[in-house]
């Protein structure tokens, strides 16, 4: 089995515009912070690119040197796919990429989910949301 | 002095002309007639078909607070008792109540249909989900793009059958007609499992509905509903103006097909929203 290079960074909490409320499915708004972020770095188990939100599955070592696995989900999936000049597909991320997400955490202390505001795969960014341009167009 | 009668062509160069104008726009009148897209701003007001984007506020039957935007409703639901304890049982995912998914029972999360009037209230939401109206010889057919859902409307005469002859179903059974340029669509037998709205305002088997449609012109439509529901409601609760704008660009793109597909909704919930409403594996 691969050794995975798995790093955990920064729990940062910052105050937030919520200008996606119109966007959120059922229970986005009622189930994270919205008014906070936290950055995690971590290696993909998984990417889901399915309804109703696409999905990330991650590893990320805690400062105990433990894997902790974390779920993260992105906007709902007909507004990310909506704009396929972003390049959203099955193949934007494969286990093994490392990543680092911005997200929303839980409301509830401990749970290791959260809701994607910002991501970047193996030192690109990918833009979240639609309307916003592909990491090629961003000369990155 | 009389003026003295003319007959012929005779005249001035500018009587002429406008005796011209006004034989031609006295010949044309009758096609006009027979053509309402040109009496209307380049749309027949009878033909409703296209895709449309709601574009209007409220995602509730009417103007009740849902917690949305900075303006806050200005109606009350007008529940009777059993009315409020069937909202009371509804706990949904957004608005005032929401609670987390998983401890929620909005039919969305299990990708129950959602039905009618939910569809036209809360589902058909610019930019990414629009209504499609089709009007075929004896129907209108409304697609709806969120849950690859569509409902007929039935335009060939048929009375609306009894309420103990139908069947509850998830849209309802709906018979339309033109009052004037209005669609009337009077609808009856109503699966009570669905909500009026993502809100989880409930209704009854019961339930009435009445939905009056206009073009108002080339793109736009007006919907207002009145529904009837007195074991649920005190009253006949008559809805915001509900607008959608046609959407001439639809029909070009590639969009996805948008299920709401059960195994990957279950998926969804049991690896991200348990976890996240703190009902995790192990919890």
């Amino acid at each position: 089995m691969a050794q995975r290079s798995i790093h955990y960074l920064s729990a940062v909490a910052t105050i937030l515009a919520s200008a996606c409320l119109a966007f959120a499915h059922h229970g986005s708004n009622i189930s994270y912070q919205l008014d906070k972020t936290i950055t995690i770095t971590g290696t993909v188990t998984e990417w889901d690119l399915v309804n109703p939100h696409p999905q990330i599955y991650f590893d990320v070592k805690n400062e105990q040197g433990e894997l902790v696995h974390w779920a993260a989900e992105l906007l709902p999936t007909p507004l990310m796919l909506k704009n396929m000049k972003a390049g959203w597909s099955r193949t934007t991320m494969k286990p093994g990429d490392q990543i680092a997400l911005t997200c929303n955490p839980s409301k509830v202390t401990g749970a290791k989910a959260c809701l994607a505001k910002g991501l970047v795969v193996n030192g690109k960014e990918w833009p979240l949301g639609p309307g916003a341009a592909p990491p090629a167009a961003q000369g990155k | 002095m009389a003026a003295r009668p003319r007959s012929g062509t005779t005249g001035s160069p500018g009587e002429i002309e406008m005796r011209t104008v006004l034989l031609l726009t006295i010949a044309t009148l009758p096609i006009a007639a027979q053509n309402p897209a040109q009496n209307n701003g380049g749309f027949d007001p009878h033909d409703l078909s296209g895709h449309w984007n709601r574009t209007s506020r409220f995602q509730t039957f009417s103007n009740v607070y849902s917690g949305q935007g900075s303006r806050q409703g200005t109606e009350e639901a007008p529940l009777t008792e059993a009315g409020k304890a069937m909202f009371d049982k509804n706990k949904p995912g957004y608005g005032p109540r929401a609670v987390p998914p998983a401890i929620g029972n909005d039919p969305m999360g299990t990708c129950d249909p959602l039905g009618i009037p939910r569809l036209l209230n809360t589902e058909v939401i610019t930019p990414h989900q629009t209504m499609e109206i089709v009007q075929v010889p004896g129907r209108m057919i409304q697609f709806f793009e969120w849950h690859h859902d569509w409902r007929e409307v039935f335009t060939d005469g048929r009375p609306l059958p009894k309420a103990d002859d139908l069947e509850p179903t998830w849209n309802g059974t709906s018979v339309g007609r033109w009052e004037g340029n209005v669609f009337v669509v009077d609808s009856a037998g109503f699966d009570q499992r669905t909500w009026l709205d993502k809100f989880g305002h409930p209704h009854s088997e019961n339930m009435r509905l009445q939905e009056r449609y206009r073009r108002v012109d080339k793109d736009t439509l007006e919907l207002t509903m009145t529904l009837t529901d007195p074991e649920v409601y005190t009253r006949p609760w008559v809805s915001d103006t509900k607008i959608f704008r046609i959407d001439r660009e639809k029909p070009k793109r590639w969009d996805e097909q948008i299920y709401c597909v059960p195994t990957e909704e279950y998926r969804f919930n049991q690896r991200v929203r348990d976890e996240a409403g703190g009902r995790g594996a192990g919890k």
